[in-house]
């Protein structure tokens, strides 16, 4: 808090390692600062360590060094520090990851019950409020086995957002989707990034990326190659890895 | 449809004869009466005298339109209260353990590990004996309570098993959604991992309830009056020995075919829709 200026940076990750069991280095001297608002997209080769980044963000993976601050919180070894980070950061899945045995609207009420300590009622307007947001509020009492890929995505923000976090992390939250759902999950994305919402994507939608991202980061072997905005990297990328890699998914 | 229509005239007559459900029927009909003819062949061999009709006085009767229980009755009471608790206890201590195993911590997982392969790979006469006459004197149990613990104990291995499989098949993605969102652990085995692995245990859980409940009639063994116990006694007496062990095994029958029907009914209450 002394040194640095909190109000702009709400996430600074510096240096930080991760190597897993096995020996493959997912994450290697990865250093970068997330502003408060903003939107930042990661792309880059399968394997290169963006969903490691993501995951060691809000502690679902320890690093081996280096260090992460998140809204002036250290992410150190404290349980308390941990759960206090996880409370500000939302996170969203490939695979959605609902509570198949609770309906739609008791997945979303679930974390605002029991962390926020809201009452049942309180829970409830706040849930509906944010399905309406999604869209899919006609959907509250189903089960997420009973909704598409698409619905269940859309719940699944829904529900990260119910905490009220300061960063939103989606780890290729419209990868698993057939290519007809991928618009709608894609446009509540948007939405947020409108808001202000600060976001980091891991997505290969270059689409998304060029409307609503104000950086984009192309990694390889846990590593940070080129850093730019969309158009940059749609223009004129300087790497050629990074130049072959787009070629492939463009 | 069209294929179905296509195909029917082409099914010959004889297969029409072997699917149709009366031929289920008709077999079933026959299996049966070959396990009658079995059993009264074996019987009328035996030059058994059976006096089913001495049985009923022995499980309760009716006098000046009072119920009176007879020792059978008494006997089952005893075995439904000692099952009852054991139960109870053997889930709970199951889920300590299984918890225990699925912790970070070498004390507990090493405690559980010790107690579980400690129960399972020895006898349950032999556990019941031990805590009895070992450990009743020391700790002051009298003879139920011992014969519950050891009940306890023994089934409680078992269940910590079924459980920790229970609770390592659900898929980690759940964990992770729940600690995304800041739930704590107990929080998360509460309400996410909890209610999602018991719906997928139902099954052998059950099946352990219900070799408990005829574990329980090796508690005669330190003379606990239950049902298994006041059969010999009344066999003793009346050298009943067919009628009356054909008849404790209905009861532990009709004891356990209704604890499964409970638990059905519940996993039909539980079930997910989707």
């Amino acid at each position: 808090m002394a040194d640095e200026k909190p109000a702009d940076d709400i996430i600074i990750a510096d240096r930080i390692c991760k190597t897993f069991e096995g020996g493959i280095q997912a994450l290697c001297d990865f250093s970068t600062r997330i502003r408060r608002g903003e939107v930042v997209v990661i792309i880059g080769p399968s394997g290169s360590g963006k969903s490691t980044f993501l995951r060691c963000l809000n502690g679902l993976e320890e690093i081996d060094s280096g260090s992460i601050v998140v809204d002036g919180i250290p992410l150190d070894s404290s349980r308390k520090n941990r759960l206090e980070i996880r409370k500000e950061v939302g996170m969203v899945f490939q695979h959605f990851n609902l509570f198949p045995h609770m309906t739609v609207v008791e997945n979303v009420d679930l974390a605002q019950r029991r962390v926020r300590k809201k009452t049942r009622q309180e829970a409830r307007r706040m849930s509906m409020d944010l399905l309406q947001k999604v869209g899919i509020a006609d959907k509250a009492d189903s089960y997420p086995g009973q909704l598409s890929g698409g619905q269940q995505q859309r719940v699944a923000i829904a529900r990260a957002l119910a905490m009220m976090p300061k960063v939103m992390l989606f780890d290729e939250a419209t990868s698993a989707l057939d290519p007809e759902m991928i618009g709608e999950v894609l446009e509540v994305m948007k939405d947020l990034a409108r808001e202000g919402m600060t976001m980091i994507c891991v997505t290969h939608e270059m689409g998304f990326a060029r409307e609503v991202s104000d950086r984009v980061i192309f990694m390889e072997d846990g590593r940070i190659v080129e850093t730019g905005t969309a158009e940059h990297f749609f223009t004129n990328p300087h790497e050629d890895r990074t130049r072959l890699f787009l070629s492939q998914i463009l | 449809m069209t294929e179905e229509t296509a195909a029917q005239p082409r099914r010959p007559a004889w297969r029409t004869v072997i699917r149709s459900p009366w031929m289920d029927v008709f077999q079933y009909v026959l299996v049966l009466a070959g396990v009658a003819w079995f059993f009264a062949r074996g019987t009328s061999r035996m030059g058994y005298n059976w006096q089913w009709y001495q049985v009923p006085q022995y499980i309760f009767r009716v006098v000046d339109g009072h119920f009176q229980a007879g020792p059978l009755w008494d006997g089952l009471m005893v075995t439904l209260r000692i099952s009852g608790i054991s139960l109870l206890l053997a889930f709970a201590i199951g889920l300590v353990t299984a918890l225990a195993r699925l912790s970070h911590s070498f004390v507990a997982q090493s405690c559980a590990r010790l107690y579980l392969e400690l129960i399972r790979n020895t006898p349950l006469l032999i556990q019941i004996f031990f805590i009895y006459f070992v450990l009743g004197p020391v700790l002051g149990l009298s003879r139920l309570p011992s014969a519950v613990l050891a009940l306890s104990l023994f089934e409680g291995a078992y269940a910590s098993e079924i459980l920790r499989a229970g609770i390592v098949s659900i898929h980690r993605g759940q964990w992770e959604a729940a600690y995304s969102l800041g739930l704590s652990t107990f929080d998360i085995y509460r309400d996410v991992i909890m209610p999602q692995a018991i719906r997928r245990i139902l099954p052998p859980l059950t099946s352990q309830a219900i070799s408990l409940v005829k574990d329980s009639a090796l508690v005669s063994t330190i003379a606990i009056y239950d049902l298994t116990m006041q059969a010999q006694a009344v066999i003793s007496e009346t050298f009943l020995t067919f009628e009356l062990w054909f008849t404790v095994a209905g009861m532990y029958l009709v004891v356990t075919v209704t604890l499964s029907l409970i638990v059905n009914t519940m996993e039909n209450r539980l079930r997910v829709a989707g």
